[in-house]
């Protein structure tokens, strides 16, 4: 147990890459969208600009973050995982251990943008009316339900990141071809299906009646499947150099 | 030949292992054992099939067929054998954007026996700049910083996979001094695999040799080195001489020739010295290469 | 230092033999460690005690517990006697053979040995 926790350490030792660099994206994300908001609000007259801001409601200027997420995530098991298995960890260590430190980390910066949200609220979208981290789909609601949003939107990208890593270093570019080419089926198939159903109406439906919440929820369950995949891939991968 | 294991209280044991990368076979039915607080040299030429054995010994990669056992058990996923294991490999690959302190900081969670001041004082003895990024390092600094998580991590079963490409001549002898240091303070097994055999040549208690795959030789170094000669005079002298003995290497230039024979006692050497026949002495890293007809050059480029 | 095609824990033994010989290293006065051979010869400690062991063996060294190791007492002499056996096998027994091939008795061969004996 002891093991597996020093490799949620190792997960988190570098601070640039987990701490650091996140941040300095969000803050020049954050910066650029007030930039724009500034620009705007001084140019136009103040209906027009309440028009801007209401289309601005679904910015999605911090989805970025997430798909940051996804990128550390995928080089853990690229670069950490050769280097754990040269540290003797075995990959049943390595994968819980790395597991654990996601949970923790897609906690951290969920408390970071539930409380960003809050302040955006608070300070009046930053004085612009300014939607960046409490778009419609994220960040309204109670505090609870803004961490949940936040907390699972981000695991779901480190465990997607993790499956794509794994199946790299189990089964290198090929492998990274047809598990692309494999989900882009099955998302084909979907779409097909619920067109060919006309189903349309209803997926729309549910997504405005479960909200963000319940939307996220159901996330959990694509993202433990991904994690278990991501093991079994992991259980014969090698650190081919 | 059948698979066997041999001697339980080896601390590695391979009987019958077989590697197989689709139709390559890399390792060919290689069976042998390694004794407890030993430095053994796991020798060939590039591409014998080193690396793949210590990567299987240390569960890094899995076996196609054979049985292997380290400190009694199967290697792979199991935490009780990898956590007295380091596995230092020559294309060692550490997360993007780390600096030598990460790893320097982050190894001792996984080597109980890590001894700091050590790694401290090979830090300076070796001139790594911890705080580089390891993508700035040469290639000589990238080896530093893997021998010196192998040399002081302590562990009690510590390979080194041609640990010291890069490194000059100094650093590839500051190596060995503290390595037979450290080992003489603290004895451990060691299995170190190399091209550059005369180096260690010294260092070496068994050594095993191996070629395209199979082992050719598991020997006790000392019993090795002096076990060959070289023999060298006329054509017809030499041919004479070798008459009925094990001939491993023979080479001919105009009228004169040369054998290197195997167990050749006192009373054989006058009998070579009086037909006037020139005797010398052959070095361990120049048998191998007789023995896998190996180029010289082969086993003498240190990258 | 270190021969190559020799068995170095035996070169580690006759260097020993030759400095109790010379008088480097004198009776009942401790020998180095075998780290410290080691580290001096830059070879593995296990060899070295292999060399110092076969001299235990042969009773020209002994251990004190604790201590260290010792030159035996009467081991120089002991040794100079081997080296004059080995001497007559390597030398005096072809000498002879090659000198009885020739015709020489060894009385002959006495008289010139003597006469290019003495030195000038």
């Amino acid at each position: 147990m002891k093991r597996i926790w020093n490799v949620a350490r190792l997960q988190v030792v570098n601070r640039w890459t987990i701490l650091w660099i996140p941040l300095m994206i969000l803050g020049f994300i954050w910066l650029v969208n007030v930039a724009l908001w500034w620009i705007l609000s001084s140019s136009l007259a103040t209906e027009d600009f309440a028009d801007a801001s209401s289309g601005m409601q679904w910015s999605g200027a911090s989805f970025y973050i997430f798909v940051y997420m996804l990128v550390i995530a995928a080089q853990a098991m690229t670069m950490t995982f050769p280097y754990a298995l040269g540290l003797s960890v075995t990959r049943r260590e390595y994968y819980l251990g790395s597991l654990i430190a996601f949970v923790l980390l897609a906690l951290t910066y969920g408390l970071l943008m539930t409380g960003l949200s809050f302040l955006e609220r608070a300070t009046n979208g930053w004085g612009f009316g300014g939607t960046m981290f409490s778009a419609v789909y994220f960040g309204q609601g109670p505090f609870l339900e803004r961490l949940f949003v936040f907390a699972v939107a981000f695991l779901f990208f480190f465990i997607v990141g993790t499956f794509g890593g794994t199946i790299y270093m189990r089964w290198r570019t090929n492998g990274m071809l047809t598990a692309g080419a494999a989900l882009i089926i099955v998302a084909l198939a979907a779409v097909a299906v619920i067109t060919l159903s006309e189903s349309w109406p209803r997926v729309g439906e549910w997504f405005v009646a479960s909200g963000p919440t319940g939307v996220v929820a159901w996330m959990l369950v694509p993202t433990a499947l991904f994690s278990l995949a991501g093991y079994a891939a992991l259980s014969r991968a090698t650190p081919k150099s | 030949m059948t698979a066997t294991l041999t001697q339980t209280d080896a601390v590695v044991s391979v009987g019958g292992l077989t590697k197989r990368f689709g139709s390559f076979t890399a390792v060919d039915d290689v069976s042998f054992s390694v004794q407890p607080n030993t430095i053994n040299g796991l020798l060939g030429r590039n591409g014998a099939g080193k690396t793949t054995i210590m990567q299987i010994l240390t569960g890094q990669d899995f076996p196609t067929a054979g049985d292997v056992r380290v400190f009694g058990e199967a290697p792979a996923e199991n935490p009780r054998v990898l956590s007295n294991i380091s596995f230092i490999k020559e294309s060692q690959r550490y997360p993007d954007d780390f600096q030598p302190r990460h790893v320097f900081e982050s190894a001792p969670w996984f080597f109980e026996n890590w001894d700091g001041d050590l790694a401290a004082r090979l830090v300076e003895d070796f001139r790594l700049p911890v705080k580089r990024r390891i993508k700035k390092l040469s290639r000589g600094q990238l080896s530093a910083v893997g021998v010196i998580v192998g040399l002081a991590a302590r562990a009690p079963l510590t390979f080194f996979d041609e640990p010291y490409l890069g490194l000059d001549a100094v650093a590839r002898q500051l190596f060995y001094d503290r390595l037979l240091e450290d080992y003489a303070e603290h004895p451990r097994t060691v299995i170190l695999s190399t091209h550059l055999i005369d180096e260690v040549a010294n260092l070496l208690e068994h050594v095993i040799v191996l070629d395209k795959g199979r082992i050719i030789i598991d020997e006790d170094a000392e019993r090795l080195r002096g076990s060959a000669t070289t023999v060298v005079g006329t054509r017809s002298a030499v041919d004479a001489f070798a008459e009925g003995r094990e001939v491993i290497a023979r080479e001919s230039v105009g009228g004169l020739a040369s054998v290197t024979v195997t167990g050749l006692d006192d009373a054989s050497r006058r009998q070579a010295a009086q037909t006037g026949l020139e005797l010398s002495t052959v070095s361990l890293q120049q048998l191998i290469v007789r023995k896998t007809n190996a180029p010289d050059t082969e086993f003498e480029n240190p990258s | 230092m270190i021969e190559e095609g020799k068995p170095i824990f035996v070169q580690i033994a006759e260097q020993i033999e030759n400095d109790i010989i010379g008088g480097r290293l004198a009776e009942e006065h401790q020998v180095p460690s075998t780290n410290e051979f080691a580290a001096f010869y830059r070879i593995n400690p296990a060899t070295a005690g292999k060399g110092v062991n076969r001299l235990v063996d042969e009773g020209i060294l002994y251990k004190r517990r604790g201590i260290g190791m010792f030159v035996a007492t009467g081991a120089r002499e002991r040794l100079l006697e081997a080296r004059r056996m080995r001497f007559r096998d390597e030398f005096l027994t072809p000498l002879l053979d090659e000198a009885s091939k020739l015709g020489i008795s060894p009385e002959q061969l006495t008289q010139m040995i003597q006469k290019e004996g003495v030195t000038p």
